[in-house]
């Protein structure tokens, strides 16, 4: 995330970002989307390798699955192929959006542009805390389960150890509520 | 089993939306009290609890592994419509921050997992209690995942039918694709992982604690 302090111009990014992939998302011409990534590669040159590796990782084996399932599935059932263009285009829809949208959330400071939206920047900060302090706990508690285990724990030995650590991370979570609810009343909020 | 963006034209993804959001707004403001310091930090931990519990991956046989929601155990301790909110809010920190899912597609996948699967295991765990609180509780948690897949499978279906185009695969390919890792795996692992971790929260007797 960019530490350029200027949250009206992350908000103005925003704002074109939440714009741009709704219209993304109903165009359907392979080429306009190619021109679109084209766009954005050059838009958001700095750092581009990483956002594209990202995109390559997260959004592109999901679309290239199903498509080639649903080609695959088609050529059983009819015996002829179907018209590739539809799936170019899924995939680059897919691609585009999700390479947009990693270029974009990299460069804003997200919780200094929600500052309009305190209750929503609030909310963010200590969800995101607590995401990062009973992450760490239940890593911790899966990692003890294991060194426990004479053998290497199964899928039975690892379910039984995760309601535990659900009933542990449910505990903290009730107990951190209430003192964040209590900080926060006497700090004024 | 969430989409991702891309799958979903704006006639889909836009209604979808405006029906999520009245319900969060209604979800929160219901469940999770009117004054802001009383409520966003227990909203914040719940939330966050369902967002780490969904990254715990369990392995299975086969060399592959999947994870779980955790949203049915919510929405069986403090009911639906709260468990619907944290989901949204779930959905929304793994679009922004973690690059999973998506925020166009964030009504729709929201609806999905965060209302429509967990008020069916509510359903089930309500009518099948009495007769066997085991049952019962695998069985929301089994059904709860069907029927977060089956809508979501649904949607894509719908959209296949509004226009090709947008997406181009075939109905019974995404149901397939979708329905029988639900189906043989994920839902049995959700079972499973309800019945031992309600009986756990159950014991450990917490205060605010419905169900």
């Amino acid at each position: 995330m960019a530490s350029r302090p200027d949250p009206r111009a992350d908000r103005r990014l925003l704002l074109a970002w939440l714009v741009a992939i709704f219209v993304l998302s109903a165009v359907r011409d392979p080429r306009w989307l190619a021109g679109a990534g084209l766009a954005v590669a050059v838009l958001f040159r700095r750092g581009l390798p990483a956002t594209l590796r990202r995109t390559l990782r997260s959004v592109v084996p999901v679309t290239a699955g199903l498509s080639a399932a649903s080609l695959g599935w088609v050529r059983l059932v009819s015996g002829a192929w179907p018209p590739v263009e539809p799936f170019l285009a899924l995939g680059l829809r897919a691609a585009v959006i999700g390479l947009l949208t990693f270029a974009v959330l990299d460069r804003v400071a997200l919780l200094a542009a929600l500052g309009p939206f305190p209750l929503l920047a609030r909310l963010l900060v200590v969800t995101l805390a607590q995401v990062h302090a009973l992450r760490l706990l239940s890593t911790e508690s899966l990692e003890g389960l294991r060194s426990r285990l004479p053998r290497r724990p199964g899928p039975l030995d690892l379910l039984r150890g995760v309601g535990g650590i659900t009933a542990m991370l449910f505990t903290l979570a009730s107990r951190n509520a209430r003192d964040i609810s209590d900080a926060m009343r006497s700090r004024g909020f | 089993m969430h989409l991702p963006d891309g799958f979903l034209s704006p006639q889909l993804s836009l209604p979808a939306l405006a029906v999520a959001a009245p319900l969060w707004a209604w979800g929160a403001r219901r469940h999770f009290g009117r004054e802001a310091a009383e409520s966003l930090p227990v909203l914040g931990t719940l939330t966050a609890f369902a967002f780490v519990i969904q990254t715990i991956m369990i392995p299975v046989p086969g060399g592959t592994s999947t994870h779980l929601v955790g949203v049915t155990l919510l929405a069986l301790l403090f009911g639906p419509l709260a468990a619907f909110v944290c989901e949204g809010l779930v959905l929304l920190l793994q679009a922004l921050f973690f690059g999973a899912g998506g925020v166009t597609v964030l009504g729709v996948n929201a609806l999905a997992m965060g209302l429509l699967g967990p008020l069916a295991g509510w359903l089930a765990w309500r009518l099948l209690r009495r007769l066997s609180p085991r049952v019962a509780l695998f069985a929301a948690g089994w059904l709860s995942t069907q029927v977060a897949t089956l809508a979501v499978a649904g949607v894509l279906a719908l959209q296949h039918r509004l226009d090709p185009l947008v997406f181009p695969v075939e109905p019974a390919v995404t149901l397939a694709a979708m329905m029988v890792p639900s189906l043989a795996l994920a839902g049995v692992v959700e079972g499973l992982y309800t019945i031992f971790a309600y009986s756990l929260v159950r014991k450990a007797n917490l205060r605010g604690v419905e169900a």
